[in-house]
């Protein structure tokens, strides 16, 4: 598949739609302080081709030799 | 009291006790008085607890009294105000807990008690222990001693600042994504982020489970190995605590570093750095070069994804914040307060892609540590800035070159390499393979005992 367009910058608008999403508010002279901060934090993902990155697994691990804490079987 | 005790290592202090020279009691009683002297300008402690270190070096007298060999015996000590304290206030730098006193502790002020540590009170945190400090809060933010115009680092901002001033020997901090090794950069001190899971979090204030990591603060790296020594360990408390042994990190401080394999990634870490900061790194590595490690030059690409860490603090931030910032958003400062609620702007999906794109940077980094030992980086890219700087409202969060390793979990030291020309500290970053503190603590250790950084003070 021929390489895609990288995604744009987080925009103000688009910034504003998720503040309405989450039902949170954010006064209008802090947005651009908090675009510039999820913008730099989301710039990696975007860059990447999400079906290339490793998989978050194995999701649950357990040692059947030993002591374990938390999620896992005897 | 005089310079010379204010500032001796712990193994100093150790010998000197036990000739009877110096009693803990008389050091205590010193250092209180030094910290009534300086502590006003430099605001390193948010409670003082006199009464309690005076018991504490009795008992500490006693002790040795009768050739107990513990060697943190008597050893003035702070935490870090997100550590819990039984019957003393811990606010976490925040109105919220601003009068909070626990009837629980943490394992690690526990473990620090047994060793048999005086303690001389709370050091001041920036809010919750995020990475920056704002003005009109709660309480005041800590001073640089080097300048008191300039932050001292953070979030373990009172952790740094009273090391550098001498008001005491040891403080724990906490490193989520530079908060241990920053102010240890900026206050020209020692500190040692260890490997995720080696020091136990129970009893501390959460920012961001997968990233926040506990440790020693100090001004050598022997020090550090000393009270990591009293810190380590499993605790059934913390389910991210590994129960690997822990070794003797005094014992291989002096292995030495001949044929030791350095690696310099050059990408990433030198983006927009300063020339001085450069000159003192390589200055460093050029020592290392001369104690025997063999240097080399290297790319980790990788590293250039991990300002995606970003995502992950503020998630993880908001989802542990969240019934207090829709409750009481009026308690949190107004900076930390929308930088927090700026996690819940993170969708699920984005979420998981940065723990998927972490988990590519540590596979990364580990095939780069199969044939490198340490990893040698400069620790911040600039001196400290000024608090004029800081307090910029379009300031999103500094870059720094310390949450690469948070992402990885990697053990890694920052320890002081240079003074920059209007005289602040200049800072060296060592990190090595999981669970090899001692590598890189003997690493530092070689590189303190070849020069004297560590031995310069700021003139308060």
């Amino acid at each position: 598949m021929p390489d895609e367009p990288k995604r744009p910058e987080l925009t103000l608008d688009e910034l504003r739609a998720r503040i309405a999403a989450a039902g949170i508010t954010i006064p209008e002279n802090r947005l651009n302080m908090v675009r510039k901060l999820l913008g730099e934090a989301l710039a990696p993902l975007r860059s990447l081709d999400s079906r290339k990155i490793r998989p978050l697994e194995p999701a649950v691990t357990f040692d059947a030799a030993g002591p374990h804490v938390g999620v896992g079987h005897e | 009291m005089s310079d010379a005790i204010a500032f001796a290592t712990i193994r100093e202090l150790g010998a000197r006790y036990r000739k009877r020279e110096l009693s803990p009691v008389e050091v205590t009683r010193a250092l209180l008085a030094r910290i009534e002297k300086l502590d006003p300008a430099l605001h390193a402690f948010v409670t003082l607890t006199p009464d309690r270190a005076l018991a504490d070096a009795r008992a500490a007298e006693e002790a040795l009294r009768r050739g107990d060999e513990r060697p943190l015996l008597g050893v003035p000590v702070g935490h870090k105000d997100i550590y819990l304290t039984r019957g003393i206030r811990t606010t976490g730098g925040s109105a919220l807990f601003a009068d909070w006193v626990p009837d629980s502790e943490s394992t690690v002020v526990r473990r620090w008690q047994d060793a048999g540590t005086v303690l001389l009170g709370k050091l001041i945190t920036h809010e919750f222990a995020f990475g920056l400090q704002f003005p009109g809060h709660r309480f005041p933010p800590a001073r640089n001693p080097w300048n008191l115009d300039h932050i001292p680092g953070g979030s373990s901002s009172g952790s740094g600042a009273a090391l550098a001033a001498g008001l005491l020997h040891g403080a724990t901090g906490s490193d989520t994504g530079g908060s241990i090794r920053g102010p240890a950069a900026f206050c020209g001190i020692t500190g040692l982020k260890p490997t995720y899971g080696r020091v136990s979090r129970a009893g501390v204030m959460t920012l961001s489970w997968t990233l926040d990591h506990t440790g020693p603060m100090a001004r050598t790296v022997e020090d550090c190995a000393y009270l990591l020594q009293a810190m380590a360990g499993h605790d059934a408390a913390d389910p991210a605590c590994s129960t690997r042994p822990v070794p003797d990190y005094v014992g291989a401080l002096d292995g030495g570093v001949r044929g030791l394999r350095i690696g310099v990634p050059r990408n990433y870490f030198f983006d927009d750095a300063d020339a001085e900061n450069v000159r003192a790194f390589e200055d460093a590595v050029a020592t290392l070069r001369k104690l025997g490690a063999d240097v080399r030059d290297l790319k980790i690409p990788a590293f250039d994804l991990s300002r995606s860490f970003l995502l992950i603090v503020v998630a993880e931030a908001f989802a542990y914040h969240e019934q207090d910032l829709r409750r009481h958003p009026e308690l949190y400062g107004e900076m930390l307060r929308e930088r927090m609620l700026s996690g819940a702007l993170v969708s699920g999906h984005e979420y998981v892609q940065a723990q998927r794109l972490r988990m590519q940077i540590c596979a990364d980094v580990a095939e780069v540590m199969k044939s490198i030992d340490v990893l040698a980086t400069p620790t911040t890219p600039k001196p400290a800035p000024t608090f004029k700087m800081m307090y910029d409202p379009e300031l999103a969060f500094p870059r720094t070159n310390m949450p690469p390793f948070n992402l990885t979990g990697q053990p890694t030291l920052a320890l002081p390499c240079g003074l920059s020309a209007s005289g602040l500290p200049l800072s060296l970053q060592l990190s090595g393979r999981a669970f090899e503190e001692t590598t890189v603590l003997r690493l530092g250790h070689a590189y303190q005992r070849a020069t004297d950084w560590h031995t310069r003070r700021p003139p308060v």
